[in-house]
């Protein structure tokens, strides 16, 4: 971990600047832009006395399958012959899924689009988890579950998760009903479940499919992605809007999208949030021409609350 | 519409580029990807359907441009037929006015004038007509025209003239003069129908009917009623002081009149006779002169016949009587006692030109007085030496004829003087009783009025060689010339190959020698070129002798040559009765022209035949020749090229003032308005 800090140093002087989103364009390895991004932010994290992340040693515990042979202490094996693996202060050993919708709406972008940056968060998340020991997991989804991992903490998931998230693509239209279904019929353990998606949908239907989830007992939160563009589009004439999804155009005018649009945007983020608040879930809204830290913040916030 | 640059068409692939550049705008900026237009509303107004047809319009005017501009560089035609154009409802009055000499009877002409004049001013508004004179030949007045003002002006300049009028003749003729159209053709035929105008083949009479066009005839019969008519049919001398007149009464059955002929020789001088004359009735009657003397040279003879009729043209004849001394002709021998001297110079003063040969030595002849005969004889070519064949040579080349014979002299020599055959293998002679004549080229002049030479009785004969620039006129059986022409510069060469002294051959004791001497005579002279007594719109042959034709005057007095034309042979069309005067080097010649006598039968044709005449025509399937029928001479009636390029250019400059417009609100941005 160390070394890999240096390499962060000699690569990048500035640490607010690897959270960048257009800097992290740059970077064609996702992996090495979730690297770039934790390690970024982490070395923030050590001006701050609250969210210590050290290797502090708490307990021991007794090795079970899909623990990590690394984190094995040999010392105790060999005086006991026992395998037990160190427990360190800040680490749990949660279940991290992460939910990425790549429906056709997720593509839309003016200088990039929200699937790419729902990749660097979803990539940077899988990071700081498989940091903490957290076993992690990925389903990529539109209208149908496209690619779905199990949450695991063994060895090259991290890599495996960033690969799968490397290959999704924005097509298709978005119906949570079946994905998330089947999400349930899979997941077994409790866990934190992050879903990053523009939820273009009716907030009910919201409601629905993610409650179960949170009934269910897993601790959900919605990364709510949304391009400058969507939400204060600025058009100087009519325009012929073709939805990225249905195919569907309508013309809009641009006074339309200058006063009566914003509002009906807002209402519909405000109402996202307030399903999600129903749900005992968080809802983050992130504009995609945002730093990736606020995110990372409030995952490390949400999973020190569920601590 | 024709195109007369069409290869610009190609241009028109350049439309490809708007089309093109318009489909990429439609996609690239046509519609705009949006996350969701869930949230979205539609615009109250539909600015994009709106920007969409501007966006088409404005396409279409490009490619409109595009078009326009190719068109106008590939030269589109209309062609339009022009105003007054021939349609298939359109007649076409064909007028044919009769100006032969027959028309100069009483009013005839004037009849015939004002029944074309009607014509013209009955036809129809969408009519055309044009105008024809027929006589000798067919002329045209006035193309197809419907102004009638034109065509009768055209009328006015109609004159009758001295020709003879065939029916199919100007059926034909006018075949080549008229072009066909989609008119409905109308033959108007103006004529006194003559009987001896008549074609020989009724057929040639009925004009063709050319394109499905209707063609039909309607005559117009200036006189209806026999008219007797009276014309000086001959004139001859039959003693060299008696004249004879020959009468005619062309009206069968009519009876006999008094009638006084009077003979006028050479313009009163040196007397005028007046007898009075009973005709008889039908046939020709003839009244003798008595003591008339003529002067020498080429007399005129008129004879008039008073009172006269109602064509008085024909009273009146012209003739020439030649009451020249015999011509001189030289005859050129070694041998001024041989029997050859004697046959050619009783053969020369026997035929009715009559020469007078002076008989003169080779040795003793000098040649600087060649050139004051038109041609020469010579006994025995062979006997010319070097000398003087190079002067007779020269003489020849100027424009002189020499009638030759081979004999003794030409022994061992290789070429025949002048004429520069070559005698064949060096032989001298052969002796052959076998020879006869095996061919005899009857179109030439010299031969064509002889009989007999298929008769000679032929024992020697000089094994010449013609050669090419030379015309065996009479072959002899093996091949063997017997009579030879060559032409040499302006002049002829004419060799017999035969002596003349009876040994070699019997041709000069055959009356056949007699008529070939008198046509030989008549060829080298140039004098069968001039017939002095000659019928209207028949032409005057004259010929190069002397190395000039001469100078030619028509019955006025007016030289009709120009100084270059007099050094050319010329045909020269005879177009007036009276005396016409040929003058050449040391000759003066007259030849008297006169109308054909068939104009002065005035019998017409029975109604029966005018009647057949007209329904044939009717019911025509184009019986004769006429390839283009009867019909318009469309000269006029090309159709009018309009180019209208110019108009193309016009609307270009509207396109594209259209399209400035039209892209300049395109670009503009709109704000638009909910």
């Amino acid at each position: 971990m160390q070394t890999g800090q240096n390499d962060n140093k000699k690569n990048v002087r500035a640490p607010t600047r690897l959270l960048d989103p257009g800097v992290l364009s740059s970077l064609s390895n996702l992996e090495l832009v979730a690297k770039a991004v934790v390690e970024g932010f982490v070395m923030g994290l050590h001006r701050s006395p609250k969210f210590g992340f050290s290797q502090e040693f708490v307990e021991y515990r007794s090795y079970v399958e899909g623990d990590d042979p690394r984190h094995i202490d040999w010392n105790v094996f060999s005086r006991t012959d026992k395998t037990v693996i160190k427990l360190f202060k800040g680490e749990t050993n949660s279940h991290l899924m992460l939910l990425l919708d790549t429906s056709a709406s997720m593509g839309f972008g003016v200088s990039r689009s929200k699937l790419q940056y729902g990749k660097y968060l979803a990539a940077s998340l899988a990071y700081l988890a498989s940091r903490q020991h957290d076993a992690i997991g990925a389903m990529i989804f539109n209208d149908e579950v496209v690619q779905y991992r199990p949450a695991t903490s063994k060895s090259g998931t991290l890599q495996s998760v960033i690969h799968t998230l490397d290959k999704a693509e924005a097509v298709e239209g978005t119906a949570m009903h079946k994905p998330f279904s089947r999400f349930r019929e899979h997941v077994k353990k409790r866990g934190l479940v992050a879903v990053i998606s523009d939820f273009y949908c009716d907030p009910e239907a919201l409601l629905e499919n993610v409650r179960p989830l949170a009934l269910h007992g897993q601790d959900v939160i919605l990364f709510h992605l949304m391009d400058p563009g969507e939400l204060n589009p600025d058009i100087k004439e009519s325009t012929l809007y073709e939805d990225m999804e249905s195919g569907e155009a309508i013309e809009v005018s641009p006074l339309f999208m200058k006063e009566d649009y914003p509002e009906k945007i807002k209402a519909h983020i405000a109402a996202i949030a307030k399903t999600a608040k129903g749900m005992n879930a968080d809802h983050i809204l992130l504009n995609t021409q945002e730093p990736l830290d606020r995110a990372l913040h409030s995952y490390l916030t949400f999973r020190e609350k569920r601590a | 519409m024709s195109l007369l640059s069409p290869l610009f068409l190609f241009g028109l692939l350049g439309i490809a580029l708007p089309i093109w550049l318009h489909r990429l705008q439609t996609n690239a900026m046509e519609r705009e990807k949006f996350s969701s237009i869930m949230f979205l509303e539609q615009s109250q107004q539909r600015v994009h359907v709106r920007r969409k047809l501007k966006y088409l319009i404005l396409m279409a005017l490009r490619i409109l441009f595009l078009v326009l501009l190719m068109l106008a560089f590939t030269k589109p035609v209309f062609f339009v037929p022009p105003e007054g154009a021939v349609t298939e409802d359109t007649n076409h009055h064909v007028i044919v006015v009769d100006t032969s000499f027959s028309m100069r009877e009483g009013d005839s002409f004037q009849q015939a004038i004002s029944q074309a004049d009607d014509i013209i001013n009955n036809m129809g508004t969408d009519d055309i007509a044009s105008l024809y004179r027929a006589s000798g030949t067919v002329q045209t007045v006035s193309t197809a025209t419907a102004d009638q003002a034109q065509l009768l002006a055209a009328l006015e300049t109609i004159e009758p003239d001295n020709g003879h009028l065939d029916i199919g003749a100007m059926i034909a003729a006018l075949d080549s003069l008229i072009e066909s159209s989609q008119a409905n053709f109308i033959l108007h035929f103006i004529s006194d129908y003559q009987q001896s105008g008549q074609a020989v083949r009724f057929a040639d009479m009925i004009p063709d009917a050319i394109n499905g066009r209707p063609v039909s005839l309607n005559i117009h019969q200036v006189k209806s009623a026999h008219v007797p008519n009276w014309s000086v049919a001959s004139v001859e001398v039959t003693e060299i002081d008696k004249v004879r007149v020959g009468l005619k009464n062309n009206s069968a059955g009519d009876l006999g009149a008094e009638k006084t002929v009077s003979l006028v020789i050479n313009n009163g001088t040196p007397q005028s006779l007046t007898q009075t004359f009973t005709a008889p009735a039908g046939g020709i009657g003839y009244i003798t002169f008595e003591n008339v003397s003529f002067a020498d040279g080429d007399n005129r003879l008129d004879v008039t016949v008073t009172p006269n009729d109602s064509l008085p043209d024909d009273d009146r004849r012209y003739t020439v009587f030649d009451n020249s001394p015999p011509a001189p002709v030289i005859l050129l021998t070694a041998n001024p006692d041989s029997l050859a001297v004697t046959y050619i110079t009783t053969a020369l003063e026997t035929v009715p030109r009559g020469y007078e040969v002076e008989v003169l030595n080779l040795n003793d002849f000098d040649p600087r007085i060649l050139q004051r005969y038109p041609w020469i004889v010579i006994d025995d070519i062979g006997a010319v030496n070097e000398s003087l064949a190079q002067q007779l040579q020269t003489y020849v080349d100027g424009g002189g004829a020499i009638l030759a014979a081979v004999g003794p002299s030409m022994a061992g020599r290789q070429l025949i003087p002048v004429g520069g055959q070559t005698v064949g293998g060096g032989l001298t002679f052969s002796r052959n009783t076998d020879y006869s004549v095996q061919r005899v080229n009857t179109a030439h002049p010299v031969l064509n009025r002889a009989s007999g030479w298929n008769n000679l009785v032929i024992s020697r004969i000089l094994p010449i060689e013609a050669g090419a620039d030379s015309n065996v006129l009479i072959n002899l059986s093996g091949n063997i010339p017997f009579l030879i022409e060559r032409n040499i510069g302006l002049g002829r060469f004419l060799l017999l190959n035969t002596n003349l002294d009876n040994t070699w051959s019997d041709l000069p004791v055959r009356s056949v020698f007699v008529s070939f001497i008198s046509e030989a005579a008549r060829h080298l002279s140039n004098e069968e070129l001039l017939v002095k007594e000659q019928t209207i719109n028949s032409f005057l042959q004259l010929g190069q002798s002397g190395g000039a034709s001469g100078q030619v005057y028509d019955p006025n007095g007016t030289s009709l040559l120009s100084l270059a034309a007099t050094t050319r042979a010329q045909n020269i069309p005879l177009t007036e009765t009276g005396y016409y005067r040929v003058v050449t080097l040391g000759r003066d010649v007259l030849v008297a022209v006169n109308p054909d006598a068939r104009e002065s039968d005035l019998t017409i044709m029975d109604a029966q035949t005018l009647q057949n005449w007209e329904t044939m025509v009717a019911g025509s399937t184009g019986t004769t020749s006429l390839v283009d029928g009867v019909a318009i001479n469309i000269a006029d009636e090309e159709p009018v090229a309009l180019e209208f390029w110019r108009v193309l250019l016009v609307l270009l400059a509207v396109i594209v003032l259209m399209e400035s417009l039209l892209g300049n609100r395109y670009l503009r941005f709109n704000t638009g308005n909910t």
